[in-house]
């Protein structure tokens, strides 16, 4: 008889199973990054599913250049994702919000208290007509990442003066360095990158909002400085012999392995570089580029990543919430975030208090910090820009470091698709989130 | 009620019955988007919003004064022009000496065609890596004294296009040489015969026998290769994305661009459109050329 019983609940338990499999809804997500780089979200969505029974979260990730394209479609279809991460600037998100495609999540913010994690900077990139339309998760940042084995051998040290940044890349040079500076303007983003930072760096924070969000313009003196002084350092080989033949991957191969002293870069490389670096990732550190000119000051670049969307019509808008309640707001997930090299918004002390960052994202930060007092200027201007003058800037920058386009031309070009897109109502206008 | 099937009717019906489902799928994956199109290349939709205004030609005009757009012009016609001058002239070629050839046929046929059958994707990766600053292709051309001839052949403008139509070629010839080769075996052997007792040289021979043969399959093999050309999209987005700068930028890309990345698909179908008018166009024409040709 008790092994009829055993035998019994056993039985119970057993055809109980799948009905509880079946009381869990799925939750979806979509991530935009490069493989190999966005590992971070399939382990925080690993620990949430492990940590609660009602959802789990399905991590779906693709490149940058294939997500947008394949999530619209799939949106309008109804089909698309619960919850996805997207860019924040205007543009798409703009016709997202319209087009009703994205929850109105005024009502999480308030109701989970975000306003205590998210900075009024990133509510106001985030929102419009008085919601919140993204969670803005992380804070980014660009740094001269560097191979201090490399520097040693040559015998040069951390540049802090342009003078002695100008010495160092001729030392590498001399010692058959061909390229001192990995770029990867195959992939063109990746120079942008370059641009966002000297642009901040000659027009200064104010000189960049009063581009974004008053009268100034591209042509302005500080963007054509800026942009003869890339051309410049193009044409003196700082970035190798064939600066736009080589893609970002090969690159990051190529730094990683020891070959290319110096790259220009953020905190996402960092996972993979641990993993193929190995042993060596010590020799690795960031710097911040010395100041181009006389008296000019070196802005911390930062921006925002990305903004975390959820589908309007998603059946599990709530699991979708309480998955970002738990890698964002969360201390376990903060610290999980930090530990892999991403700083998620929001007062960092309890997190940094538990976190083991590695060396390298300690050091990219500390590079931001030294220089906070300064004002910071956007990491990424073509993620906050409209689509039409990215493509005008990839394709100049390219012309820049193939000498083929002068700096006038460039900055006239840029200048002309802002105004047109000015004109056209698709540029970036500050938020914010209204009263209740 | 049973239709008898001798009757007028059921004798109308039977073809219809049996194009159906053919005629359904072409209708809906072929036709229906093709209109859709169109229909977008009027509008000034955003691809996302529910709403879509009618501007008439608007994006029309505005495309005809587009530089970029030109330029991407430009490049469609050099790429399928070095493209068919590969394909046809020379995937002619190889399949006129393969027909002579009995050793080993097999095995040289299997190695032109293999690369057919590769994923667009893969065929791309190979060649970016070949065609890097380091690649194998510098490394041989270096290893055999041709070091002037190395180049960064993706980040130079005055190759890039030529570099990247002479991969996708490699990746498509096949086709072209199995067709000819198909074309081949219905030429008649007597006609050669009949050359050689004329005297005809074996050039003679390639030029009046067996190209004449094979105008009907030359025409096939052009309008394919020119089609599938105008369509390419993967190798050149996976390797240049249409750089450096836009020298390798072809309608496709272009199209790409403005109507997904930059959310601009009214403006995005119209250059469709244009793809459209300018593949159909081309095909008309040549096949006019053949038929007075033949006539």
């Amino acid at each position: 008889m008790r092994n009829f019983y055993g035998a019994a609940t056993a039985l119970g338990v057993l055809c109980s199973m799948p009905a509880m499999a079946l009381a869990q809804s799925e939750v979806v997500v979509w991530v935009a990054g490069e493989p190999g780089q966005t590992t971070i979200y399939d382990e925080l969505a690993e620990a949430f599913n492990a940590s609660q029974s009602d959802a789990v979260n399905t991590i779906v990730k693709n490149s940058s250049d294939l997500f947008n394209p394949a999530l619209v479609p799939a949106l309008s279809a109804g089909e698309g994702p619960d919850l996805f991460t997207f860019g924040t600037g205007p543009g798409q998100p703009a016709a997202l919000i319209a087009g009703g495609m994205v929850a109105d999540l005024t009502d999480a913010y308030r109701q989970h208290g975000w306003a205590d994690t998210i900075p009024e900077g990133i509510i106001v990139q985030t929102s419009s007509d008085g919601k919140l339309w993204a969670f803005g998760n992380e804070v980014e940042t660009t740094g001269m990442f560097y191979n201090q084995a490399i520097f040693d051998e040559v015998g040069v040290t951390v540049p802090t003066t342009w003078a002695e940044m100008e010495a160092t890349v001729a030392a590498l040079q001399a010692a058959g360095y061909d390229t001192p500076i990995g770029l990867a303007g195959a992939d063109k983003w990746p120079v942008s990158h370059w641009q966002s930072m000297m642009f901040g760096r000659y027009a200064g924070p104010d000189g960049i909002e009063n581009v974004l969000f008053g009268d100034g313009a591209w042509t302005d003196a500080p963007f054509v400085a800026a942009s003869a002084k890339l051309q410049e350092m193009g044409q003196a080989g700082w970035f190798g012999p064939t600066p736009v033949a080589i893609g970002y991957g090969e690159l990051m191969d190529s730094f990683w392995a020891g070959d290319v002293p110096m790259t220009f870069t953020g905190p996402w490389v960092i996972g993979g570089g641990i993993e193929a670096a190995g042993d060596r990732i010590g020799d690795y550190s960031v710097f911040a580029v010395p100041p181009f000119e006389e008296g000019q000051k070196i802005h911390p670049t930062n921006s925002i990543g990305i903004g975390w969307y959820i589908r309007k019509g998603s059946e599990v808008e709530e699991q979708a919430i309480a998955f970002l309640n738990s890698i964002f707001i969360e201390t376990t997930g903060r610290v999980a975030l930090l530990n892999a090299g991403t700083i998620p918004v929001g007062p960092l002390e309890e997190a940094l208090a538990q976190a083991e960052m590695s060396q390298l994202a300690q050091d990219i930060w500390k590079t931001a910090d030294d220089h906070a007092a300064n004002g910071s200027v956007p990491a990424f201007l073509d993620t906050i820009t409209p689509g039409s003058l990215t493509t005008v800037s990839y394709d100049g920058l390219q012309g820049l470091l193939l000498n083929v386009m002068t700096p006038e031309a460039f900055t006239a070009d840029m200048q002309d698709a802002w105004a047109e897109a000015k004109e056209a109502g698709k540029i970036m206008r500050p938020g914010g989130i209204a009263d209740e | 009620m049973r239709l008898d099937p001798n009757s007028k009717l059921a004798q109308r019906l039977n073809p219809v019955l049996f194009l159906f489902p053919a005629l359904s799928i072409y209708i809906v994956f072929a036709l229906y988007p093709t209109v859709s199109v169109i229909e977008y290349s009027f509008t000034d939709w955003d691809g996302i919003s529910p709403k879509r205004n009618y501007i008439g030609l608007e994006n029309y005009r505005k495309m005809f004064s587009d530089k970029i757009f030109w330029e991407a012009f430009r490049n469609t016609f050099v790429w399928s022009g070095v493209i068919l001058v590969i394909n046809v002239g020379l995937g002619l070629v190889i399949a006129a000496m393969l027909a002579r050839v009995w050793k080993a046929r097999l095995l040289i046929q299997t190695c032109i065609v293999l690369p057919v059958v590769i994923s667009p994707m893969a065929v791309a990766t190979i060649w970016r890596w070949m065609y890097q600053p380091k690649g194998v292709i510098n490394q041989v051309l270096d290893g055999v004294g041709l070091d002037a001839l190395t180049r960064p052949w993706l980040g130079d403008p005055s190759v890039v296009l030529y570099a990247l139509a002479f991969a996708h070629s490699w990746s498509t010839i096949g086709l072209s040489v199995i067709i000819f080769l198909a074309g081949l075996q219905a030429v008649d052997e007597d006609l050669y015969e009949a050359s050689k007792v004329d005297g005809a040289t074996p050039l003679q021979q390639f030029r009046y026998v067996t190209m004449t043969a094979l105008r009907p399959v030359t025409a096939v093999v052009f309008i394919l290769t020119l089609t599938q050309s105008f369509k390419v999209f993967d190798i050149v987005w996976t390797t240049t994305q249409g750089g450096p700068i836009r020298f390798s930028e072809i309608l496709s890309t272009y199209m790409y661009k403005r109507g997904a990345l930059e959310n601009d698909y009214g403006y995005g179908s119209a250059i469709g459109v244009a793809l459209l008018v300018i593949v159909s166009f081309a095909t008309i024409i040549y096949l006019q050329i053949q038929n007075r040709k033949d006539q």
